[in-house]
């Protein structure tokens, strides 16, 4: 099974890292919402303080004058459906994106709208309960990837993912989070990296990238112009990344670091929904940063992580950032535009591309990834919808690290899958590390043979290398 | 039709005739009405035409003309009582203003009009004498005619008294008797001006006080004289008081909407309208709709009867109809302003209701983002322990 890549359990074996194992889950269909929970009454208060007071309190807090806005803005015309992998794919009503948002909306109706308050004072009107919250757990987290293409074709402008990401506080602070982010989440804040990975596993890819490259990885760079930051997925099951960067910085000259206090950009909290933890982590790498002072910090090739820094994170904390936050796709662009990277050769096959949500919708990194495509790609081809409006890949805002989700998240994939079939690819370039692994899962579990390549790495392919394995030789001679 | 034959007794007749007719009032023996019309030069023929124009603005087909003929020749003078209460007096000019005397005003004439304060020479003791005299005379066989609203019986009596008699007591009074009552004018079948808001006097209608006897309403600010006289036709000619409609009006009278038998409606149809009273359209005779026409909503017979003798009326002078046989008229916005316009004082209604409107919202918009602000306040932080404790 490929699951086995995303599991936290097998992670830990693979590294070594000791993590407190995840108690043994009840397989559930996705489509019976935490049965397990509504069988019994639902305790006024939960494991870790949790309760629908709670819940409900931290909705309350989320009402900001968008939310009422965009709660009252509703036309009920249901073109939010229509742009929902989820919806579209298996055709079940529940999963119009607005509908997850049903017991926010109860809530903002019954407590902050005029008829809703004289509905409430004479006992009318729908009441949100601890059995509603639990209900909806699978709609918020389970059909959901955060992927905004919801947001982008609403008639009337509502942000639905925004809203999205303040319902899941509510889950989380009544006890309604999936188990597979709460432990992500846990381990991010105990070992800096949602899979349990801890700085000696990284150690260990540095050497092989430095052996392999004849090249040094700064660490700890004080001053340094770029702090690299990194994602365990790609540390484990893409450490080409690493490697990638070395090589590219090393041949455009710049001065970059990685930082052993902090290496992981990924945040658990943004997708499970919680501030407080979205906060803590995003601490770390402002910490890291101002501690080496450098000016800039690069997300790696993961689309939560850019947004989670770049947008959310400086929110999170309650402060403006002393450096730059940048994709690394977009640092690459740039070094780009200024002929800091030189090609030769390119690719003959035909290559299209996926864009990740994170990057292309939600930050408008669109024109930069083709511009380096062209530097690269002889026969390179757009799926017909991408850009702004693409399809999501169906695995991000913390449903690949939920298994229930599974199959929501096969089922939303064939969407994708559709679009690429149409433009008949020899291979697919992406340059986000969940993305690629479910394109990598999904076309095989579909038999398609076509690869998946980080466009990072395929920059690397094509450097001309100003022959540092002689320049080392001379060095050492 | 209107130019009198040269042969008709009525064309050469002078008009002194109303008030100096009172000397036929000396029945004896009583002449029938036909009697008395020939006796004043009322020609068979025009009497016939009188009866004919009675029977089809009654609706009836041909074949009652006749019938009616023969009714109102041989009809006794009904005797009626004229009870006069706040009103104008513009209701009995209207009936008894013509510029050549009418059937109908002779059959106005005809009529034992036993008690008017306004027409009859009598006054003070001598006339409420006179009005007790018919009432015992006639008792349970006069029509009580009444032209005025009253003040009500809880408003203040000194708004309107006759002979130290208040109006409601003196109405409630005479109408034990009657047979029927017509209220004529819209003061007494609606209230009328002196009902207008504020009604600082607190008038009533007539049909408002009297519910155990018929009542008809004849409205109008003035009505119709010969609504007035077609009514008393029918009663002497039927014995019964006319169908009326949701108002109590008849029905044959007030059946139609003055929009729908004006003779300006073609110009409405094709949308020319009138802008201003000295405009293009004005002049040229264009629908009056724009300049406060309340055609569409007023039911009389303005149109197809038509005012001094067939003269002309309102909307043929250039002047939009005011509405004045519908209730409430005088409250129904303003007389120029166009149906379409809101009657009352919409903007300031509207301000009000904005105003409250605002006010609701800033109120619920406070106390929800108090709410929200006290969520913030109270939040409790998530962390990893609390989080770990669910797995």
């Amino acid at each position: 099974m490929t699951d086995a890549v995303l599991s936290p359990g097998a992670d830990s074996v693979a590294t070594g890292d000791t993590v407190p194992p995840a108690a043994p889950r009840v397989a559930r269909p996705a489509d019976q919402p935490a049965a397990r929970r509504t069988a019994q009454p639902a305790p006024a208060t939960r494991a870790g303080n949790f309760s629908l007071q709670r819940g409900l309190q931290a909705l309350r807090e989320e009402m900001d004058a968008p939310v009422a806005a965009f709660f009252s803005s509703c036309v009920h015309c249901g073109l939010c459906a229509t742009a929902c992998p989820f919806f579209v794919e298996t055709g079940d009503p529940k999963y119009t994106p607005i509908y997850k948002l049903e017991p926010m909306r109860i809530l903002w109706e019954r407590e902050l709208t005029l008829w809703g308050r004289l509905k409430a004072a004479v006992g009318l009107g729908k009441q949100v309960t601890d059995e509603m919250l639990a209900e909806w757990e699978p709609l918020l987290y389970d059909s959901c990837t955060m992927c905004g293409r919801c947001s982008m074709v609403c008639p009337v402008g509502n942000d639905i993912q925004y809203m999205i990401r303040k319902a899941r506080e509510g889950q989380v602070a009544s006890g309604h989070a999936p188990e597979g982010l709460i432990a992500a989440s846990v381990r991010a804040v105990r070992t800096g990296s949602p899979m349990g990975l801890k700085w000696k596993t990284l150690d260990v890819q540095i050497k092989h990238v430095e052996t392999a490259t004849g090249l040094t990885v700064p660490i700890d760079q004080q001053g340094a112009d770029y702090l690299v930051l990194l994602s365990s997925m790609e540390i484990i099951n893409f450490p080409e990344y690493l490697e990638a960067i070395t090589k590219i910085f090393a041949h455009a000259g710049v001065s970059w670091t990685l930082s052993e206090q902090c290496f992981e950009a990924t945040n658990a909290g943004v997708q499970i929904g919680s501030k407080d933890i979205a906060a803590t982590l995003v601490q770390r790498v402002v910490d890291a940063a101002e501690r080496l002072d450098v000016k800039h910090v690069i997300s790696p090739e993961c689309g939560h992580a850019y947004t989670a820094i770049r947008w959310e994170g400086p929110n999170a904390i309650k402060r403006a950032y002393p450096f730059q936050v940048f994709h690394i796709i977009e640092v690459l662009d740039q070094l780009r535009a200024e002929g800091r990277i030189k090609t030769q050769g390119k690719e003959t096959d035909r290559l299209s591309m996926h864009d990740p949500c994170n990057l292309a919708r939600k930050s408008g990194v669109i024109q930069q990834q083709r511009d380096l495509m062209d530097l690269i790609a002889d026969d390179f081809v757009d799926l017909k919808e991408h850009g702004r409006l693409q399809w999501c890949c169906g695995a991000g805002g913390g449903v690949s690290s939920n298994e229930r989700a599974a199959a929501l998240k096969m089922a939303a994939f064939k969407r994708k899958k559709a679009q690429i079939e149409a433009v008949e690819p020899d291979r697919m370039v992406t340059m986000c590390a969940t993305c690629r692994t479910q394109l990598e899962e999904g076309l095989e579990e579909l038999t398609m043979d076509i690869p998946v390549v980080g466009l990072t790495e395929l920059i690397a392919d094509h450097l001309v290398m100003p022959e540092p394995p002689p320049a080392a030789e001379e060095a050492r001679s | 039709m209107a130019s009198p034959h040269p042969e008709s007794p009525a064309g050469r007749l002078a008009p002194p005739l109303r008030l100096q007719s009172k000397p036929l009032r000396q029945p004896q023996p009583e002449p029938s009405l036909g009697e008395i019309l020939r006796r004043n030069g009322v020609s068979r023929r025009g009497f016939l035409k009188f009866c004919a124009a009675t029977a089809t603005l009654m609706a009836l087909p041909p074949s009652m003309v006749p019938a009616i003929a023969a009714a109102l020749e041989t009809a006794r003078r009904p005797s009626v009582i004229w009870l006069s209460f706040q009103e104008c007096t513009g209701c009995t000019e209207s009936l008894t203003r013509s510029v050549s005397p009418t059937v109908e005003n002779l059959i106005l004439d005809t009529i034992s009009l036993d008690y008017h304060h306004t027409l009859q020479a009598a006054a003070g003791e001598a006339a409420e004498h006179a009005r007790e005299e018919a009432m015992n005379a006639n008792q349970g066989q006069y029509i009580l005619v009444v032209d005025g609203s009253l003040p009500g019986p809880d408003a203040n009596p000194g708004y309107s008294t006759i002979a130290g008699i208040s109006n409601y007591e003196m109405l409630m009074d005479t109408v034990k008797g009657a047979a029927a009552v017509v209220a004529v004018g819209t003061c007494a079948a609606f209230g009328g001006l002196p009902k207008a808001d504020p009604n600082p006097s607190g008038a009533v209608a007539v049909q408002d006080l009297v519910k155990d006897k018929p009542v008809i309403n004849v409205s109008g600010c003035p009505p119709l004289p010969m609504v007035i006289t077609g009514v008393l036709a029918q009663f002497l000619t039927f014995g019964k008081l006319p169908e009326l409609d949701e108002y109590r009006r008849p029905l044959a009278f007030f059946g139609q909407a003055i929009h729908d038998r004006c003779y300006r409606r073609p110009f409405y149809d094709k949308g020319l309208f009138a802008e201003s009273f000295d405009d293009k359209g004005a002049k040229a005779g264009w629908c009056l709709y724009r300049l406060g026409c309340k055609g569409p909503m007023a039911y009389n017979a303005c149109a197809t009867m038509k005012w001094n003798s067939g003269a002309s009326w309102p909307i043929e002078s250039g002047a939009p109809c005011l509405g004045c046989s519908e209730p409430n008229f005088w409250d129904a916005g303003g007389f120029y302003d166009a149906l379409s316009v809101p009657p009352g004082r919409p903007g300031e209604a509207l301000l009000t209701a904005g105003a409250l409107g605002a006010a609701l919202g800033a109120a619920a918009g406070a106390l929800g983002r108090r709410k929200v602000k006290t969520a913030g306040l109270a939040h409790q932080a998530v962390t990893a322990d609390q989080l770990e404790q669910q797995l």
